[in-house]
């Protein structure tokens, strides 16, 4: 009995191996396609022969660029991911790509495999600002440069070499105004959902209530008051409730800022339930298709958006110019831009 | 009279009882299949960096430029990175072999681009010798350089060779496998014993959270920014204590009013969890000081293994003690096999009840402190889903959820398996959804063989 015991257990496992091996072989042969062209003509030249026993960088990938985001399952940090890789590769380096699911642990856990692999760079979108401090400088100490994207680090004595991110306090200005337009001189009652743990969303309602606050400065009728302020945990779930219980509290809700697409569209869902939707107005934030498409469908009004794309690229560009030992602003902020139901129209990505 | 030994031992190899040895030890013998199979898994080239590669490198460096020859050795920093320790054996062996290294740069490639740009340029540089990082900047860069540099124009590069090694196999890499389980498989201690009573402790996860928020925070009103060692181990004796006295009341809830266990460290789960939010005014992790003694626990290693895993090992040794040496670790056996049957022998039910419910309480809060000291702070979000983990490297270490059997160094080797899995997928670049289905696909399998082995018997 016991002998099947140990068959059966490890016939289990081979077969459940088997799999992993398949799986990390495909990916291999993925990426082992490109990277080769960017290396070849070193050679030639003026700086001598290549006279290395090892790595010639001619047919070989250049090294391996580790990103681990907060999460893979929120498209955000996919489209980063995807333009990362493409950009990596262009430059002969391979990609690696991990998710910690939001955890902490997991994502100190996946930056240690990092360092056991000896990767050249470590791209980082932080689960916990400070919690990943430790992990930062293990890889500080084992001499791999750590760059972030989107979220910065803020533990104290973790070396950051360069960063990218959206400028989120110009977006929630940018909110403002678009609330400004959507109300029109006739004011009214706003509810915010935001998402306190994250400190890009906080900047974004600073924006907007800068925004508000100059609008109202002066002014006796037509003020945009914010009347609540509750946690929409950036996703549709909460965001629903969220809205649904302010309904409750405020029957005469003109407009809702939520600080992204996820909760605005659970705001969305609240809203119609309560046969809403023609009067308030929803101002969200990301530019994720599933809220541009909302926009074309004139649930949500408009929002400023992120460029993922651009973060991705411009990422890999800070590394390569650390690579070649360059001077480089550490840190760089793309603003976002607003798109309206204008631009959802002409989107060729919408249809 | 060999003879005879050799007769004697065929006899006694015969006399062992296979069956019941890999009854017993079946999960390390899955558990090496499984070593095996990753060490396969994660095969890959890596860059010789040992002394003898170091000297190797150094022989073909002179047999191309001769003796005197001036070189430089480049590679990438870090206190404890591998570049530097390479640096060192290299320019030991170039010295010795009779080169004159006259730089050793170690650093980000910028250091490099400073040191190639400021050598003299009446000196002509013969070679520059690298680690794999390195090389890729020199490759790229060194064209250039020489166009401002002259001495740099007959430059040879050179970087080590490679050789095929298991990334598993790596000393650091299996460090970081103990490293990693340690929180889960101390706090496996207190589970499998609450296991073994019939019982089960979803709230371990919660309380790891309310452990590390409880001892940053005493942390920080006892020493602010800047806590002495005794502020951080009364702050942590808080977190643990907190977390045993909570575990104390499950156990009470469990017994006096007879809620089912599940029940109960069900609600605990929750209201620990919103605890440790409450107890901070921001959702992000609160900053414990003074890092250089805190991350003892945590982070250091004092002995070759990491201190959290040698406490880790040190408390799997008394708990194997109690559990088979000591009164207590029968009545645990006695209460999860017949309860009635141990009330009516004598045996505390009760009390062993509520005591395995604290020492699970309270290995959890150790583990939320050994947590805050890895982080470096007091994280509301840690352990998320932790219990899980526990839960499945108890029962793949061969401890019954029906109760009354189970073993404790069973549950160390379930979590060296779950940890090993882990770890090895993470190297193979296993996508992480695909990790999911391989680690619930063999949390199954162990448990189904569980239940074929008792059906069988």
């Amino acid at each position: 009995m016991n002998l099947k015991k140990f068959f059966l257990t490890s016939i289990a496992m081979g077969a459940a191996l088997l799999m992993a091996g398949c799986g990390g072989s495909g990916e291999g042969d993925a990426k082992s396609g490109s990277g080769g062209g960017s290396g070849g003509g070193d050679a030639s030249g003026s700086g001598g022969g290549d006279v290395s026993a090892g790595p010639s960088g001619s047919n070989e990938v250049k090294g391996v660029i580790a990103y681990t985001p907060q999460t893979l399952s929120n498209p955000f940090f996919s489209v980063i991911g995807d333009h990362l890789r493409a950009e990596a590769e262009k430059n002969g380096y391979e990609v690696l790509m991990v998710d910690p699911d939001y955890d902490v642990k997991k994502q100190s856990e996946q930056m240690d495999d990092f360092i056991v692999k000896d990767v050249t760079a470590i791209v980082l979108v932080p689960c916990d600002r400070i919690a990943v401090g430790p992990a930062v400088k293990q890889a500080n100490d084992a001499g791999i440069p750590v760059f972030t994207v989107d979220s910065k680090c803020a533990a104290e004595g973790a070396k950051i070499e360069g960063h990218v991110g959206t400028d989120n306090f110009q977006g929630g200005e940018l909110a403002g105004q678009a609330m400004i337009d959507a109300l029109g001189d006739a004011g009214g009652k706003v509810l915010v959902l935001d998402l306190k743990r994250a400190n890009s969303c906080v900047l974004r309602v600073d924006g907007f209530k800068k925004v508000i606050n100059a609008h109202n400065e002066g002014r006796t009728s037509g003020i945009i008051d914010i009347v609540a302020e509750l946690d929409g945990n950036g996703d549709n779930t909460k965001g629903y409730q969220s809205t649904a219980d302010a309904l409750q509290a405020h029957e005469d809700l003109d407009a809702i800022f939520a600080i992204n697409d996820p909760s605005a569209l659970g705001a969305y869902a609240a809203v119609e339930e309560a046969n809403r939707q023609d009067h308030i107005k929803i101002i969200a934030f990301d530019g994720m298709p599933e809220g541009k498409q909302a926009i074309k469908k004139g649930q949500i009004f408009a929002e400023p958006i992120q460029h993922p794309d651009k973060m991705g690229r411009q990422i890999v560009q800070l590394i390569m110019k650390y690579q070649a030992g360059e001077d480089f602003t550490q840190e760089t902020l793309i603003p976002a831009t607003l798109y309206t139901k204008a631009d959802a129209d002409q989107d060729p990505d919408l249809k | 009279m060999t003879k005879l030994d050799f007769g004697k031992l065929f006899a006694s190899l015969k006399a062992l009882d296979y069956r019941k040895l890999l009854s017993d030890y079946g999960n390390v013998l899955v558990l090496l299949i499984l070593c095996v199979v990753m060490s396969f898994a994660t095969v890959k080239e890596q860059p010789a960096t040992s002394p003898a590669a170091a000297e190797e490198l150094a022989s073909l460096v002179l047999s191309e430029n001769g003796k005197g020859a001036q070189v430089m050795v480049l590679v990438r920093g870090g206190k404890k990175g591998a570049g530097p320790k390479f640096a060192k054996n290299l320019e030991r062996s170039l010295e010795e072999v009779g080169l004159n290294v006259v730089a050793n740069v170690q650093g980000s490639p910028r250091d490099s681009r400073i040191a190639l740009r400021d050598h003299p340029k009446d000196q002509p540089l013969a070679a520059v010798v690298t680690d794999q990082h390195i090389a890729v900047f020199c490759a790229e860069q060194l064209p250039g350089l020489a166009k401002e540099n002259p001495a740099l124009a007959q430059s040879k590069r050179y970087s080590p060779t490679k050789h095929t090694w298991p990334v598993f196999l790596k000393i650091d890499n299996l460090r970081n496998v103990l490293k990693q389980i340690a929180v889960v498989a101390v706090i496996a201690i207190g589970m499998t014993l609450v296991i073994i009573t019939g019982g089960i402790d979803l709230s371990v996860g919660s309380l790891i959270a309310f452990s590390a928020v409880i001892t940053a925070l005493s942390i920080d009103h006892l020493g602010g920014t800047d806590p002495t060692t005794s502020h951080l181990l009364l702050g942590s004796l808080a977190g643990v204590v907190a977390c045993a006295l909570i575990g104390m009341g499950t156990g009470g809830l469990v017994t006096v009013f007879k809620i089912p266990a599940f029940i109960v460290t069900l609600g605990v789960m929750f209201i620990a969890r919103g605890l440790a939010f409450l107890c901070l005014e921001k959702p992000n992790g609160l900053p414990i000081g003074n890092e250089e003694a805190f991350k003892w626990l945590g982070s250091g290693a004092d002995f070759g293994l990491h201190n959290s895993v040698v406490l880790m090992l040190i408390l799997y040794v008394l708990a194997h003690i109690m559990m088979s040496r000591t009164s207590i670790g029968r009545y645990v056996y006695a209460v999860g096999g017949n309860p009635e049957a141990a009330r009516l022998s004598g045996v505390p039910v009760k009390r062993v009840l509520v005591f395995v419910y604290l020492l699970c309480g309270l290995l959890a809060g150790l583990g939320g402190v050994m947590t805050a000291s890895l982080q470096m702070s007091g994280d509301p979000k840690a352990g998320n889903l932790v219990e899980l983990q526990v839960i499945a490297a108890v029962v793949v270490g061969g401890t019954s959820l029906a109760g009354g059997k189970g073993k404790i160094f069973g549950t160390l080797v379930g979590a060296l398996i779950i940890g090993v899995i882990k770890n090895g997928m993470n190297l193979a670049s296993i996508e992480g959804k695909k990790q999911d289905v391989i680690f619930g696909t063999v949390i199954l399998i162990a448990v189904l063989v569980d239940q074929l082995k008792a059906r069988l018997r």
